[in-house]
């Protein structure tokens, strides 16, 4: 009996460790196709990258403030909270956009301030203007911001 | 003579109550201490929640095993000590670099100033102005309880897994602060991986990340679906909760796979935000995250759910709303077998085209994530897809609304205990079957996914009356059954392993125990008439001192069929063959019908009857028994 807890407490543990493990895999980029993606390079060696700086002052909490070194839009107040979440999420806003809907580009909407009254209208502009937005596949988030900034202010 | 000594006197005394004036009070900390001793703080439940205190064998001490995160020396024992030591480093002078004790404690700090009424006056650093700074920034409103559900083709993710979610003033789900706690190890040896996790050989520590990053991780790679439960807490008890998240930071504790694991240190955080919970006290000896989600429930945290479908899941069931000649272009368009734009000329509504352009783009991102595709076959495929999509019209909010499944909590729980009756050949018997964790492909499926089967430990004793004698049946050390359908956009393997003891015939005509290992692979799909249908390739290796040689290695096949006739009722069947080539050469085969019908939650009957042919030896056995999850 002693043995099949053991064995047991080993097997849950190999589970629980691993699950652990890949729970801070992070694969961060800022262009389009950096979603992250299943790799053999290493689920577990990104793991300390992402947390041995610590919990606060780093990672999230650190980007939430200041607008310095953010260029200036028209149509709405740069920082680097919009910044990092359009570099961090650049696959599944386009997506959005594409489909005029969704929760990425409801998020976004938030962080540029879009009133609730203009929303379809900005959202359907955008959508129609998938194109001029998402120039090319190289297209970087300044690009991405730049143009979403035009196609608001001419629509 | 005696003037002046009374002038020197009085001289001396005004020095004294001068130089207390212009220091503070430098017995403010004495009396402090005092007051907290007279008290007994630090027996206080909540010192020991923000400690970490627990009862151990050799008395208490304190989970975290980071020494910078004890202020007395042997703080780790000794909460009295590390209270006083405590009150008194509140009066350091700030120094370069390094965060003042209020500050590195601010939890700690916090409840000692509501307890004793500190007077912050007094204090050199009388705030944490960094925490203070935080709070502006984040906006902290409300916790949630988050659990990625399990996904068995992946063993790492077995059990599933919990994290915490600070939802801020800015409503959005996706900006929210994901609070994790993991091991950190940069080893990638499997077993050397569990050895040290069981012996508390990897440090263990908190992390926040924004949440899309853990949508990413769990829903865009994994495939897992993921829950979110919302608990009770109050912008107060959030705002505590975050407290005891920041004086944790850097942080570790010796992360032990079942008992202090990604589950349990996270209740601490629970705990710390409310103090009347004590949630910590309440875990068994290790701790499955379900379980934990279980007692927040248990504990009125929680009482609704949030579902988040992953990836696959989105797949699945846009797929299911098209045609199938549609499905095969979204699958083409993906493949880069058809381009987008021969969508448009497709003799099908504006809407279906819309929605298989959409199925097409979410199949394209999981063959990348998959590494099925380059990224710059990606790329390419990504924006000709978006452009062709973003001129079919807009989504709407409830286009894909996908049903919630029933929730994983309200599944049955963990433990099973059996008690059965049956007939073995002539004989008849009693059955005592136990079994920790966790889920067979018989038990209702309501909050797990179908075709898993996790189970260890699965212990069964039966009592034979005619012999009077009462034996191991079987063990299960593991049996792990993972039959997960094949379709047009997902082809994964269906396996299993098996390992144990049970009882075999052998030559000399009789039982004897022996201990088997069977692993087998091989492919599932779901048929909707009747159910899921699997077949796979198994190998066998037996061990038993009444064998030829002990040992007897063999090869064959299984198939089967798993059968939902209603939500309620389910029966499997099955047959096995493994020809035994090495060692003891003996053929077996086994022909199985199991059925399982649901009483309640916890509750139901089980009926199996089976027929095997071992060697030359045939036996037919039949049980019926009545299980009560716990």
């Amino acid at each position: 009996m002693k043995k099949v807890v053991t064995v047991s407490l080993v097997a849950l543990a190999v589970i629980c460790l691993g699950t652990a493990v890949w729970a801070d895999q992070k694969n961060y980029g800022c262009g389009l196709g950096s979603i992250a993606f299943e790799g053999n390079d290493g689920l577990i060696s990104q793991v300390s990258a992402a947390t041995t700086n610590g919990t606060f002052g780093n990672q999230t909490f650190g980007i939430t403030s200041g607008t310095s070194n953010c260029e200036q839009f028209k149509t709405f107040v740069s920082n680097e909270k919009i910044n990092t979440f359009v570099a961090e999420n650049m696959d599944s806003l386009a997506k959005d956009i594409a489909r005029g809907h969704g929760e990425y580009l409801d998020t976004f909407a938030g962080l540029i301030a879009v009133p609730e009254s203009q929303k379809t209208a900005i959202y359907a502009s955008l959508q129609a203007n998938f194109s001029k937005i998402y120039t090319s596949d190289s297209v970087s988030y300044l690009d991405v911001l730049r143009n979403i900034d035009s196609v608001i202010a001419s629509s | 003579m005696f003037r002046i000594s009374l002038f020197i006197l009085c001289l001396i005394s005004f020095f004294i109550i001068f130089s207390k004036v212009i220091a503070g009070n430098p017995t403010y900390d004495l009396v402090l201490i005092e007051e907290a001793d007279r008290r007994a703080l630090y027996n206080d439940k909540y010192w020991h929640t923000l400690l970490h205190y627990k009862k151990g064998v050799f008395g208490l001490r304190s989970l975290i095993d980071d020494p910078n995160f004890f202020l007395a020396p042997g703080g780790k024992h000794n909460p009295k000590a590390e209270l006083e030591a405590t009150i008194k480093a509140f009066f350091q002078e700030p120094g370069e670099g390094t965060k003042h004790p209020v500050c590195r404690f601010v939890a700690r700090y916090t409840w000692l100033k509501e307890q004793l009424g500190i007077d912050p006056s007094q204090l050199p650093v009388p705030e944490c102005t960094h925490f203070e700074q935080l709070m502006v920034e984040i906006k902290p409103e409300a916790v949630s309880l988050i659990f990625p559900t399990s996904h068995i083709n992946s063993p790492a993710s077995m059990f599933g897994h919990t994290l915490l979610t600070i939802e801020t003033a800015t409503q959005s789900k996706l900006l929210s602060h994901a609070i994790n706690y993991s091991a950190i190890t940069t080893d990638t040896f499997g077993p050397l991986f569990a050895v040290k996790g069981l012996f508390g050989l990897y440090k263990g520590y908190f992390s926040i990340l924004p949440y899309y990053g853990k949508l990413q991780e769990y829903s865009d790679i994994d495939h897992r679906d993921i829950w979110e439960y919302p608990l009770n807490f109050t912008k107060e008890e959030t705002r505590r909760l975050l407290m005891h998240v920041y004086e944790l930071d850097s942080i570790y504790s010796d992360y032990y796979f079942f008992d202090e694991n990604c589950s349990y240190d996270l209740l601490f955080l629970l705990d710390a935000g409310r103090p009347s919970l004590n949630i910590t006290d309440q875990m068994d000896l290790w701790v499955i995250p379900i379980d934990t989600i279980r007692l927040a429930k248990k504990n009125g945290l929680t009482n609704k759910a949030i579902y988040r479908p992953s990836k696959t899941t989105k797949v699945q069931y846009v797929a299911s709303l098209l045609s199938q000649k549609d499905r095969e272009s979204a699958r083409a368009m993906a493949n880069g077998e058809i381009q987008p734009k021969d969508i448009l000329v497709q003799a099908i509504s504006q809407d279906e085209k819309a929605t298989t352009c959409d199925l097409a783009i979410e199949y394209l991102q999981y063959l990348y994530t998959k590494k099925r595709i380059s990224k710059q076959q990606y790329l390419d495929r990504f924006l000709e897809l978006l452009k062709i999509r973003s001129t079919l019209g807009q989504s709407t909010e409830d286009r894909y609304a996908i049903p919630q499944p029933p929730r994983p909590d309200e599944g049955h729980e963990s433990n099973r205990l059996s008690l059965g009756t049956g007939i073995k050949k002539d004989r008849f018997f009693y059955e005592l079957r136990y079994r920790p964790a966790y889920h067979s492909l018989l038990d209702n499926d309501k909050g797990y996914p179908e075709g898993s089967q996790i189970v260890f430990g699965d212990t069964t004793l039966r009592y034979y009356p005619s012999l009077n004698r009462l034996r191991l049946e079987s063990l299960d050390i593991i049996d792990i059954t993972s039959l997960t359908p094949r379709d047009l956009f997902f082809q994964p393997l269906s396996w299993k392993i098996k390992t144990g003891l049970t009882h075999r015939y052998m030559e000399d005509g009789r039982e004897h125990m022996v201990y088997q290992l069977n692993p087998g692979g091989g492919f599932a799909y779901k048929h909707n008439a009747t159910g899921l249908w699997y077949a796979m390739a198994e190998t066998a290796l037996n061990v038993s001192g009444a064998m030829k040689e002990t040992y007897a290695l063999g090869a064959g096949a299984s198939v089967g069929l798993i059968a939902k006739v209603t939500d309620l009722f389910k029966f499997h069947v099955c047959a096995r063959n493994i020809y035994y080539g090495i060692g003891d050469y003996h053929n077996y085969f086994e022909a199985m019908v199991q059925a399982n019908y649901t009483v309640s939650s916890n509750t139901g009957l089980a009926f199996q009857i089976s027929r095997t042919k071992t060697r030359s030896f045939y036996q037919t056995e039949g049980a019926l028994s009545w299980n009560i999850f716990f």
